[in-house]
């Protein structure tokens, strides 16, 4: 079967545009809802359905860049986005990507590094998806219970008496302190601040990704923002670095643009109606799904690392498979659940 | 309760209609895979491209900048008129967004 397969020029190579628009769709859902770019998805995916590697990594950027822009706009209208703090995440990460991209580059002389980054990226996924399940389960129940409690003591408590990282983090007063009213954050250490995205953006620049699946958790867990806000937020920080990266990436020569205009067809809409889900689910819904979707992702880098280390195209396959599957379904269950309470809403007459 | 069963049967037919290409493409490209990777050619061949495809092409190779220029605001732009667009229909749907409670 020929799903409508079409003539990249730039890549030299025929693809189904069918793809390319169902790629696009399903990173533009999950990036407008988790307030993540997706590169992690399209390079992998794109690769392993035959784009040449270099093509894989620069055509999801110029993607990311045009989905993020409307997927921005509409979280900025529902207040979720923190611009002071985007700011500061922004200049800061650059810095730390610079110095990540620099020490892979060192280590590259010395030989191949690829083995050690993809078991890095194993490791920090399946980490960040173990806490955040750990999260989930574990401590919010918890958090629940007692703030019941206090609740039936008429103490007016609010779950305060479990510690959470980002309050420890919060009462380390070295000075200067900085306040983000739009967060609910009444004083943090820039120090804090600039160490913390200093190191999201060392990961990303030396693991050769985005970022935004680590700035997410970031900025839930260590810098306490609501979890709507920093997905809006962290959505800024994608928004910019993917915007420098479509043009040098373009510079470079390795930007497919028939392919990226296509998926953006797909990802432009996804991201909007992502983006508007956030409205219907709340905060920990949103966290338990990401934790879900970066654990699978997890899976797959963890399938290529077979693929790499016996050769068999099997484990390439599986792994795209993997990837495009948890995409797809993780897609349909954010849209199910727009349709579902939407439709309840109405039928209370909200 | 209907309207739950009506809805996870159309997802999981949405799930298995968006996986056929998914399949076919793997398919496809694991059968091809055993060749390995070219190297990359950073100049496109225009003898077999016509239409848009040759205008992209021939800037691809004459002119980087304008190139980077050109991807760069056609993704802006398609980006923004798409957004825009989307919403119109999603706000045509009563999925309006304002500002909300953020709860966790």
């Amino acid at each position: 079967m020929d799903f409508i397969n079409i003539h990249l020029p730039v890549a030299g190579i025929e693809f189904s545009a069918v793809l390319l628009v169902l790629i696009g769709f399903c990173v533009g859902v999950l990036g407008g809802f988790f307030g993540v770019g997706g590169g992690w998805m399209i390079t992998p995916a794109l690769n392993i359905f035959g784009f040449h590697m270099a093509f894989a990594i620069g055509t999801p950027l110029a993607n990311i860049f045009g989905q993020s822009i409307g997927a921005v706009r509409k979280h900025n209208r529902m207040g979720n986005i923190d611009w002071k703090l985007g700011l500061i995440s922004i200049i800061t990460s650059v810095i730390g990507v610079e110095i990540g991209s620099r020490v892979i580059l060192a280590m590259e002389q010395a030989g191949d590094v690829g083995v050690i980054v993809r078991w890095c990226y194993f490791f920090l996924l399946a980490f960040l998806g173990a806490y955040m399940m750990y999260d989930y389960f574990v401590v919010h129940p918890r958090v629940m219970k007692l703030m019941d409690e206090q609740a039936s003591n008429s103490s007016g408590g609010n779950g305060s008496a479990v510690p959470k990282l980002s309050d420890k983090l919060h009462k380390l007063n070295i000075p200067p302190m900085i306040s983000f009213p739009a967060s609910g954050i009444d004083g943090v250490s820039l120090w804090i601040l600039l160490l913390v995205f200093l190191l999201t953006g060392f990961l990303s620049g030396f693991m050769g990704v985005g970022g935004g699946f680590v700035i997410l958790p970031v900025l839930v867990y260590l810098i306490g923002l609501p979890t709507t806000i920093a997905v809006g937020t962290s959505l800024v920080t994608v928004l910019f670095t993917a915007a420098y990266g479509c043009f040098t990436y373009s510079l470079k020569g390795r930007v497919e643009m028939v392919a990226a205009v296509i998926m953006l067809a797909g990802a432009s809409i996804g991201a909007q109606i992502g983006a508007t889900a956030v409205k219907y689910i709340k905060g920990y819904g949103i966290r338990l799904l990401f934790a879900v979707m970066i654990i699978f992702a997890g899976f797959s880098v963890l399938t290529e690392q077979f693929y790499k280390a016996t050769g068999k195209p099997l484990f390439q396959t599986f792994a795209g498979i993997v990837l495009m599957g948890t995409a797809i379904a993780m897609s349909s269950l954010i849209i199910g659940k727009l349709v579902i309470e939407e439709r309840n809403n109405r039928r209370m007459g909200r | 309760m209907s309207l739950k069963r009506i809805l996870s049967t159309a997802l999981l037919s949405i799930v298995l209609v968006c996986t056929i290409p998914v399949v076919d493409q793997a398919a496809r490209t694991a059968i091809a895979s055993e060749k390995q990777e070219t190297a990359l050619s950073m100049t496109i061949d225009t003898k077999k491209l016509s239409g848009i495809n040759l205008v992209i092409a021939r800037m691809y190779n004459e002119d980087r900048v304008l190139y980077a220029a050109m991807v760069t605001i056609v993704m802006a732009v398609l980006g923004t008129v798409l957004a825009f667009l989307t919403d119109l229909v999603l706000k045509a749907l009563g999925l309006e967004v304002s500002r909300i409670s953020h709860r966790e």
